[in-house]
């Protein structure tokens, strides 16, 4: 297991983690190119990766990066390049208080879950119990405790993979 | 960082030699060692160019974090039985996960340039990195069943008694030629093909960003070199008669120079045939040695060895 | 230590912000970028809620471990459309792109 024997308290690194996560996240959303929000992106899944490590999910946080990272912003960045044209993209100048109309719902939500968490705080677990989830206990539960997902998954990746391919086909 | 430098010069001199030449002998010092130095600081003094139109921010932070990600997966490198700086319980899928870093961050870097050849060669240099992962951590997978574990040190002890070599030779193969074209070392080296591209997707950086790209590459072969010593030439033991990094770093070398020797020895390869010996041909070697080291396991042939 | 509550509150904003993105944005790949926010979110509190147990289980990550493959693949997929998309109408501004018909 990862032994972080910095002196930096947990909580520090829970801000932290969360602040660059957060803003990248906003960035992603809000950057006038398409390719720093791209970047942005990019950002956020390593902050997310970075929560898994803190969560004891090491193997979770390493493929995180390797598929996330590694390939889905790749499939974005390519598709970006792909959609170019000289003109500039869609101005994201939301028309009258439609911005706004975002936000209110957006926000709401996100206060309606976080109220409801909160308000259910003293029943929920306020600590961590020393955990023992060593990577190799994955792989039993894995194949052994959810075979049918994994062999729908396996189809699923065949499946989206020949369709992905099919769409993208240029007629020439 | 003086390994990188050490390589080059080393590179170069091996080179030289195939080629029937001599190498940098001028550069002061027994043999032109001090050559990676000299090289450095010329680099530095060569006016930084930045491209019309191109990218600034991206365009110099991206090789910064190229080597930020070549530099750290070497902490997870066993180089002893105890020399190993962050013992990570899934150290390989860590060094998996910064490789895949690379791909994204040429591409990014190749768009930054803002001019037609250093995107096109970055669009090849991706197509070869990404096509190569998976035959790279298919291969792997046949090494990680042996071991049981995805820690490097557990792989490295692991290898006691026999070097992985021996059992999965035909993922090694695949791992070796996966990883010459990972670093887009010859024969894989039409990103980097002069009478193509001109220099493939770093054109059209000059001086000190050159000269920090250049470091990442270099990292990355030295990274290499170890991770396949590590997964298939047993690390750190050998007689003992010398100390475990000592011999981890002679094997290193070994196989370093065999990923330096093909650069002066074979013709390129065409881009898309090699992409598709990728997804094709090695692909199923790796699947191969996947099924042929299960059956290995299963039947128990392994156990003499204590595996 | 940061309690559960703090895991649940990142989620759910990182919700807030998935769907600000979602239904404000008129970029097609903008409202993608939206779309895996919310996947990574979700992920994020099964992770958090799975680790808080007692004993911690590892449930939480093999569902997480799916979610990833899937989203990824959702990505690729929702990709490809777009560059379809894109190759008929000239454009990724889904306001624009209205018309089932081609």
């Amino acid at each position: 297991m990862v032994a972080i024997s910095l002196e930096i308290p947990p909580d520090v690194t829970f801000v932290i983690l969360t602040t660059i996560t957060l803003l990248a996240a906003i960035l992603a959303l809000q950057a006038k190119e398409l390719i720093y929000g791209a970047v942005a992106l990019a950002i956020s899944f390593i902050g997310i990766a970075g929560f898994f490590v803190f969560l004891d999910a090491p193997y979770l946080a390493m493929l995180q990066i390797a598929v996330y990272v590694g390939a889905v912003v790749v499939l974005i960045l390519f598709t970006i390049m792909l959609v170019r044209r000289e003109e500039t993209e869609p101005v994201e100048r939301p028309e009258e208080g439609e911005g706004a109309v975002g936000l209110w719902i957006a926000g709401l939500l996100a206060v309606s879950i976080a109220g409801v968490a909160a308000l259910a705080g003293p029943n929920l677990p306020s600590s961590m119990q020393p955990a023992d989830l060593p990577v190799s206990e994955l792989g039993p539960v894995l194949a052994g405790q959810y075979p049918v997902p994994l062999l729908i998954l396996a189809l699923l990746l065949s499946g989206a993979l020949l369709g992905a391919l099919v769409l993208a086909k240029v007629d020439r | 960082m003086i390994v990188v430098m050490f390589l080059t010069w080393y590179e170069r001199k091996l080179l030289a030699r195939i080629q029937l030449r001599i190498g940098p002998l001028y550069a002061g010092g027994p043999g032109g060692i001090l050559q990676p130095i000299a090289d450095g600081v010329k680099l530095i003094f060569k006016e930084v160019m930045i491209p019309y139109k191109a990218d600034k921010p991206l365009f110099l932070s991206i090789p910064l974090m190229l080597v930020l990600s070549a530099a750290l997966p070497f902490a997870v490198i066993p180089f002893g039985q105890h020399w190993v700086i962050a013992n990570l319980d899934v150290g390989l899928v860590f060094v998996f996960a910064m490789t895949s870093l690379f791909p994204s961050m040429i591409l990014i870097f190749a768009w930054a340039s803002n001019s037609k050849y250093p995107f096109l060669g970055g669009l090849r240099s991706l197509f070869q990195q990404v096509a190569y992962e998976i035959p790279m951590w298919i291969s792997a997978l046949s090494v990680v069943m042996l071991a049981g574990s995805l820690n490097l040190v557990d792989i490295v002890n692991a290898q006691q008694k026999i070097w992985f070599i021996v059992p999965s030779f035909l993922s090694f193969i695949v791992f070796f030629i996966a990883s010459l074209a990972e670093l887009e070392r010859l024969p894989f080296d039409l990103p980097e093909a002069e009478p193509e591209l001109v220099a493939g997707w770093f054109t059209e950086s000059s001086g000190a960003i050159f000269m920090v790209i250049f470091l990442a590459l270099y990292m990355k072969v030295y990274l290499m070199s170890s991770l396949i010593t590590v997964l298939f030439l047993g690390g750190w033991w050998g007689p003992a008669f010398l100390p475990q990094p000592v011999w981890f770093i002679l094997k290193t070398l070994f196989v370093a120079t065999f990923i330096i020797i093909p650069r002066g020895v074979y013709p390129r390869l065409r881009v898309d045939l090699l992409i598709k010996v990728g997804w094709t041909r090695l692909l199923v070697i790796a699947i191969a040695n996947v099924f042929l080291t299960v059956v290995l396991l299963s039947t128990g042939v392994l156990s003499a060895w204590g595996i | 230590m940061p309690s559960l509550v703090s895991f649940i509150i990142v989620s759910a904003a990182l919700l807030g912000i998935g769907i600000y993105g979602l239904s404000v944005k008129r970029n097609a790949i903008r409202i993608l970028f939206a779309v895996e926010l919310i996947v990574n979110a979700a992920n994020l509190n099964f992770v958090a809620f799975s680790r808080y147990m007692n004993p911690p289980q590892v449930t939480g990550q093999v569902i997480v471990f799916y979610s990833i493959a899937a989203a990824a693949m959702e990505a690729a997929v929702g990709l490809a459309l777009i560059l379809v998309a894109f190759r008929l109408h000239s454009t990724i501004d889904v306001r624009k792109l209205d018309k089932l018909k081609g």
